[in-house]
């Protein structure tokens, strides 16, 4: 099996540790990287998708079109590039008039958008294209005993007429719970699991309104199910959950704090990873779940 | 938060408005009923900012322009699509607050870090970008530059050819190269 591994710009120049985890566990488990050569960011939603459809479709053609040359499916760790590509492919099939528009600007650069490879979120690709008994299958650490509480993110869920890989149901997901369980640790549900984590266009626009965001899912996260651990299927949300906290814990606004990985990040550190490679770059502190970190013997 | 509005006299609205914002993508924007479902799906309600989708749609549909140039909120959107999974009208609310700010845009009202996206996304490819990240990078084993446009010459030249045939090049909001306008491919 092969993919092609888009990046974004968050996970290649904020969190280079969850690139890094990204490689390790797609090699543990056999899955050949293509690197993409040329690829850009998707682009995010403050940019061209702000100033023109055209504009943004084109440039998210660019990038599926160099995984069409691979002949590979594209597979990403971040919720806002999922969301962005996956829209302007979606919009691109709906309005042949659109897609006839970015061609005609894609013949400046002489390529053709075709439509034929897909974008994929990297847990969704996990739960669907190597399942949950190859996972078991391959771990060297187990977590028992940690209670997970999970973060889907808004871009793997809705809307879901785009999303052709997603839950059955968005506003009650279940692959990321599944996948965190298969690593040994529980993760029940709690009532603000859908609930946004406020990264993004509004953090930029007023960080204190995104900190209530943050502080309601904490907060359901922490008395409802007594979170040991964070897991986000986004590294938007993961860098959300992992810089706000110290934050606002200074400012009174939670007196406790909840350590926050990415989910591939969890499943490398559980394939045997180098802790520092993969998570050396997080702000919560994750000591206490690298020591319930358990060999399989 | 601003207090609530005064009573509008709506007939002072921006006639054409909201053929604007259809053109600028909203396609079905005059369906909305104001039934509210997208607000209560809304994240931006939960955090507590004045406009949000429906108030957004209603603020267009009588003509409220420069309200809505007034107001950060458009530029809080999540982009989460809570609201077009919910619309009962498929009036698609998201794409309704994309077209607003691709008019605010078309004002010059958009803000300063939208401009150093834009930017950004024109000089490296990517919107986000810390130049001093190749250190950390090459510490946990990868190399400085990412496989991407912030290594790629060629690549970072189509990228940049690709926006300056989009609306972006006639809006004079960030500096870029006139050159590249009338490239063709021979010539990339």
């Amino acid at each position: 099996m092969k993919v092609g591994f888009f990046i974004g710009c968050n996970t290649a120049f904020n969190r280079p540790d969850l690139e890094k985890a990204f490689r390790f566990v797609f090699d543990a488990l056999g899955i050949e990287i293509d690197d993409l050569e040329g690829q850009s960011c998707c682009p995010s939603w403050g940019t061209m998708p702000s100033v023109d459809e055209a504009g943004w479709c084109a440039l998210g053609a660019r990038n599926f079109i160099i995984s069409e040359e691979k002949n590979v499916d594209m597979v990403t760790v971040c919720g806002s590039c999922y969301g962005s590509l996956s829209e302007s492919k979606y919009k691109m099939e709906k309005k042949p008039e659109l897609r006839e528009k970015v061609n005609e600007m894609l013949k400046a650069i002489g390529k053709e958008y075709k439509g034929t490879t897909r974008i994929r979120l990297a847990t969704n690709f996990l739960y669907n294209e190597v399942g949950i008994e190859k996972i078991k299958n391959s771990l060297k650490y187990t977590l028992e005993g940690v209670t997970i509480g999970v973060q889907p993110g808004c871009h793997s869920l809705w809307p879901s007429e785009v999303y052709q890989e997603g839950e059955k149901d968005p506003f009650h997901p279940v692959m990321l719970r599944e996948l965190c369980e298969a690593l040994g640790a529980s993760a029940p549900y709690y009532s603000r699991i859908v609930d946004c984590c406020g990264m993004g266009g509004m953090r930029s626009t007023n960080v204190e309104a995104s900190y209530k965001l943050v502080k309601t899912k904490l907060d359901s996260m922490k008395d409802e199910i007594k979170a040991d651990l964070l897991v986000t299927g986004c590294s938007s949300c993961l860098i959300q959950f992992d810089t706000a906290q110290a934050p606002m814990k200074r400012e009174n606004k939670i007196n406790y704090e909840i350590p926050s990985v990415h989910y591939v990040q969890l499943l490398a550190l559980c394939l045997g990873a180098d802790p520092q490679q993969v998570v050396g770059l997080s702000t919560t502190d994750l000591s206490g779940i690298l020591g319930k970190l358990k060999k399989i013997n | 938060m601003a207090e609530v509005i005064e009573v509008l006299n709506i007939s002072e609205g921006e006639p054409g408005f909201s053929d604007e914002i259809m053109k600028l993508g909203a396609e079905e924007l005059l369906d909305c009923i104001q039934c509210a479902k997208c607000a209560a799906a809304c994240p931006m309600v939960l955090a507590g900012f004045e406009f949000f989708n429906k108030r957004i749609i209603q603020s267009i549909l009588i003509g409220q322009k420069e309200i809505l140039l007034d107001d950060s909120s458009i530029w809080a959107c999540q982009a989460c699509n809570r609201c077009t999974e919910v619309c009962p009208r498929k009036v698609e609310p998201f794409g309704v607050v994309m077209a607003m700010r691709r008019s605010a845009i078309r004002e010059f009202a958009l803000p300063t870090l939208a401009v150093e996206g834009l930017k950004s996304l024109y000089d490296v490819g990517h919107a986000v970008y810390f130049s001093n990240a190749g250190e950390i990078r090459k510490k946990i084993g990868l190399p400085e530059k990412p496989p991407t446009t912030a290594s790629n010459e060629q690549a970072l030249k189509e990228l940049r050819i690709l926006m300056n045939k989009s609306a972006l090049s006639s809006l004079g909001i960030i500096p870029m190269d006139s050159g590249l306008s009338d490239v063709t491919c021979c010539e990339v």
